[in-house]
C-alpha cells in the first residue's frame, strides 16, 4: 500500500507529538544515550519534513520512529517495567507483518 | 570510579518475571559457575579458560576488579540467568573503548533480557565516558547480533573463518561498535 501525501503529513505530526512527549519524560532522567537517540529521532523527522512526499520521506519517518522506540525502551528499563514490544500492537498495523521483533 | 549506585536494579521481563541486576560479588562464584555450565558451547567459545571447572570461576570471583572488568549479573530468585561484562583498559590507546560480553541463559532468551543487558551496559559506558563500546559475536549468534544492532551497534567488520570453538571448528566473527554520546558531540557538534 502506498502512503498518500495526507498519510505522510499525518504521520509526521503524530510522530512530532510523540517525540515531544518523550522529550518531556526524558527531561528528569539521567540517560545520555536516550537523549542522543531522541536527538537523532528529531533530526530524522525534520529531514522528512512536514509537507514532503516520496519514499525517502517514509524512510526518514521510519528512522524517527525506530529511534523513538529505543528511547521508550530506555525509559521503561529505567522504571523497571516490561519492555515495549511493537509486535504486541500488530493488530493495529495495516502492514502484512510487523517488521521488528524483540528477539533476545 | 565506575558509578554503581543504581544497583541493585530490578527489571521486568516480557513474561512479567522480575530480575535483579547487580555487580558480581565473590559469593556469586557458585551461581555463576552453574550458569556458565548450562550455556551452549558456542556461547563459551570466547573464554580463555575452561569455565566448566569450578576453580576457574572461583578464581575470577576472588580477583574482581570492577575498573578492569565489571560483571553485572541478572538474578532471578537465587539463580543467575544472565551476565554482561564491561572490560576496560585503565591506560593506553584503548582506554576509551569498552569491550562488552553478554551471556543469556537459554531458557531466558526472547524475553527481552538480552536487550535489557545491552541497555544497562550502554548506560554504564556513558557514565564512565567511553567513546565506543565494542562487541564481538560469532555470526551464528544471530539474535544477539540483531539485538545489538537494534540498540545502536553497527557492524564494523566481519572476519571470515576467524575464530575457532573448543572443538576446533572455524566461525565468522562479527565486530560491532557503538559510538557513545560524548564522541558524537565531539565529532559532529
Amino acid at each position: 500500500m502506498d502512503a498518500t501525501s495526507i498519510d505522510l503529513r499525518r504521520a509526521y505530526h503524530q510522530l512530532e507529538r510523540l517525540l515531544d512527549k518523550i522529550a518531556v519524560a526524558l527531561e528528569t532522567e539521567d540517560l545520555p544515550a536516550a537523549r542522543l537517540d531522541l536527538g537523532k529521532a528529531f533530526e530524522a523527522l525534520h529531514t522528512a519534513g512536514p509537507g514532503e512526499e516520496g519514499p525517502e520521506v517514509l524512510r526518514y519517518l521510519d528512522h524517527a520512529l525506530s529511534y523513538a522506540h529505543r528511547v521508550i525502551g530506555d525509559l521503561l528499563h529505567e522504571k523497571g517495567l516490561p519492555p515495549h514490544s511493537p509486535a504486541d500492537f500488530a493488530e493495529w498495523y495495516d502492514a502484512g507483518e510487523v517488521p521488528f521483533r524483540e528477539d533476545w | 570510579m565506575i558509578p554503581l549506585e543504581r544497583y541493585p536494579k530490578e527489571i521486568t521481563l516480557r513474561d512479567d518475571a522480575h530480575v535483579v541486576l547487580r555487580p558480581m560479588i565473590p559469593e556469586d562464584a557458585e551461581g555463576l559457575w552453574n550458569f556458565l555450565r548450562q550455556l551452549p558451547e558456542i556461547d563459551k567459545s570466547h573464554f580463555h579458560e575452561d569455565v566448566e571447572r569450578r576453580e576457574v570461576v572461583e578464581g575470577w570471583a576472588k580477583s574482581l576488579d570492577y575498573e578492569a572488568a565489571l560483571p553485572i549479573l541478572a538474578i532471578r530468585g537465587n539463580r543467575v540467568v544472565g551476565s554482561v561484562t564491561l572490560y576496560r583498559n585503565k591506560t593506553g590507546w584503548k582506554q576509551r573503548v569498552g569491550i562488552v560480553r553478554i551471556l543469556i541463559a537459554p531458557d531466558h532468551r526472547h524475553l527481552g533480557l538480552g536487550t535489557a543487558m545491552i541497555r544497562e551496559i550502554r548506560h554504564l559506558g556513558e557514565k564512565v565516558a567511553l567513546n565506543y563500546l565494542l562487541a564481538e559475536v560469532i555470526e551464528e549468534q544471530e539474535a544477539a547480533v540483531r539485538a545489538l544492532e537494534r540498540m545502536g551497534f553497527g557492524k564494523a567488520v566481519v572476519h571470515r573463518n576467524f575464530v575457532n570453538d573448543r572443538k576446533g571448528h572455524l566461525h565468522n566473527l562479527v565486530v560491532l561498535l557503538h559510538p557513545m554520546s560524548g564522541l558524537e558531540k565531539e565529532i559532529f557538534y
